[in-house]
């Protein structure tokens, strides 16, 4: 698919619903997203509203994922009353725009808990080897 | 699928291995001359600017001289004499506005901006997230580089992680996202100094580094040390590079090479003007004020003096010149040259007698050398004068 403009190509109704979603692109093992603005009816690869940012979810050389938001545009469709994809909201939560969403708390604690529980395992199987 | 995530984290940090190398790399160990407070207002000091732009001279055959870019045609056109003027006007301009000086600022600290603490937040993810504002019209100094760690801190990005978000999102023409070979490497620095491409490296630099940047700093002490030793200021006359050279010797109390070569190609006022820069720099109670005002009524400004060259063409080869006009172009120098090199010499034998200077058999030696050439000049002009029978102002 060509790129179209990040002012995007969509058509749209005025009182139709729009969403701030991810649209997957890059390719076979190696994901790319565009953040966008689209109806929420329509699917991801239909052309968008506005692209709003990007999202780069693979570690860089720096371990470090990158997002790029376009804070400006992202308010406006907000105060336009645009929802959200939850990914979306996510994102937006762990950057400080939006207050974090729960999923990110529970990920955060199950991450944790399963660290815990690995920590526990192989000190279990030290001390058993070591006995 | 577990052996692949754990190759993938393994192979991430190999990257970062190497990333760590490619920095440890970079001759940027802080070099001997550093500025120990901000030298940034004086720098910008309107007298100091004047003093420095001065000393550049400028050569227009030098500023407009062929580049290596991929763009070097030039374009033949029929003027009347009236546009050719307002040309030549726009021209200089134009050529002032090329050696504007890059900025000598301090270097720029790291400071920790810590927005929010969250503690629920720890390990949600296994890399930190690097967020970057990328709202139409801003600059790239405002531009605002957050980072969430994985321990859940939101804070503002160091200015290193700053330049590459910009560079990444916004990449400016000629600057590289990661340290260039000639910056890296030690071997490849000195070998670019040996051959004297001092320009050269000083304009990537500008383009690579930012001036608040300690990299900016240390290379270019180091190239400015170089050149110190190598002797080659002409080299950088008549380009952006030289005020901040002559600022760099004032500072660091090093000038008596650069006054050497400046006497010796017969440059008396920028010599004049240098050592008043010293002083002015160390605050040393030295009345220069009165020697520079008596030196610029009888100096053109550099872009007096080029724009007079550029309109020399409209002297049609018939139009009878005055004989004193001829004298004044078979010596090289008038009335005025001579009455300044007196003022200017006076100036400068009087800084070779203080303690500020620290080659002064050298300097004194130079100095004399130029005093018995221009007596020989004075003698001559007197002649020539005398035998053309013109008056003697």
């Amino acid at each position: 698919m060509s790129l179209s403009p990040a002012s995007g190509i969509g058509r749209f109704y005025a009182r139709s619903a729009k969403i701030i979603r991810f649209v997957r692109l890059g390719c076979t093992n190696r994901p790319f997203y565009h953040i966008v603005v689209m109806e929420r009816r329509k699917n991801q690869h239909q052309p968008v509203i506005e692209q709003v940012g990007s999202f780069d979810p693979l570690p860089n050389d720096f371990n470090e994922r990158l997002v790029a938001l376009n804070t400006e545009r992202i308010r406006y469709w907000l105060g336009k009353g645009a929802h959200l994809s939850t990914p979306a909201a996510e994102l937006l939560g762990i950057a400080g725009l939006l207050p974090i969403h729960p999923r990110t708390y529970m990920t955060a604690w199950r991450n944790r808990r399963a660290a815990a529980e690995a920590e526990a395992t192989s000190e279990k199987a030290e001390s058993s080897s070591t006995a | 699928m577990h052996l692949l995530k754990h190759l993938r984290q393994l192979n991430g940090l190999q990257g970062l291995r190497q990333a760590i190398r490619q920095v440890s790399s970079a001759p940027t160990k802080p070099s001997a001359l550093q500025y120990e407070r901000d030298p940034q207002p004086l720098f910008t000091d309107a007298e100091t600017q004047r003093l420095l732009q001065s000393m550049t001279q400028l050569n227009l055959d030098r500023v407009y001289r062929k580049r290596t870019v991929p763009d070097n045609s030039s374009e033949i056109k029929f003027m009347t004499n009236e546009q050719l003027d307002s040309e030549f006007q726009d021209m200089v301009v134009r050529a002032q506005h090329m050696l504007q000086m890059p900025p000598i600022v301090e270097i720029k600290k790291d400071v920790e901006r810590v927005i929010d603490k969250d503690p629920a937040l720890k390990d949600f993810a296994n890399t930190k997230y690097v967020f970057t504002d990328i709202t139409f019209g801003r600059r790239q100094s405002e531009r605002k580089v957050f980072v969430r760690e994985t321990d859940g801190t939101l804070e503002h990005a160091t200015l290193d992680t700053t330049k590459r978000m910009n560079q990444l999102y916004f990449p400016l023409e000629g600057r590289q996202s990661y340290t260039p070979r000639m910056f890296a490497l030690e071997e490849l620095l000195s070998k670019c100094l040996t051959e004297h491409k001092y320009e050269f490296i000083l304009d990537r630099l500008l383009v690579q580094y930012e001036p608040y940047e300690a990299e900016f700093h240390n290379i270019s002490a180091r190239v400015f040390e170089h050149l110190n030793e190598s002797k080659q200021f002409d080299l950088l006359r008549s380009t952006r590079h030289f005020g901040p050279m002559a600022f760099f010797y004032a500072w660091h109390r090093c000038i008596d090479d650069l006054l050497y070569d400046m006497i010796r190609r017969d440059y008396l006022h920028n010599a004049v003007e240098l050592i008043a820069l010293s002083y002015k720099v160390h605050n040393i109670p030295v009345e220069y004020e009165a020697t520079l005002t008596e030196l610029d009524k009888l100096h053109p400004t550099p872009a007096q003096t080029a724009l007079a060259e550029l309109r020399s063409v409209f002297r049609r080869p018939e139009d009878k010149q005055g004989i004193e006009q001829e004298i004044n172009t078979a010596i090289g120098k008038t009335d005025q040259d001579f009455a300044a090199d007196e003022i200017s010499l006076k100036f400068i034998e009087q800084y070779i007698a203080s303690e500020h200077s620290l080659k002064k058999v050298q300097l004194e030696l130079a100095v004399q050398t130029l005093k018995e050439v221009n007596r020989e000049k004075l003698l001559l002009f007197q002649g020539l004068k005398k035998a053309h029978g013109v008056q003697t102002s």
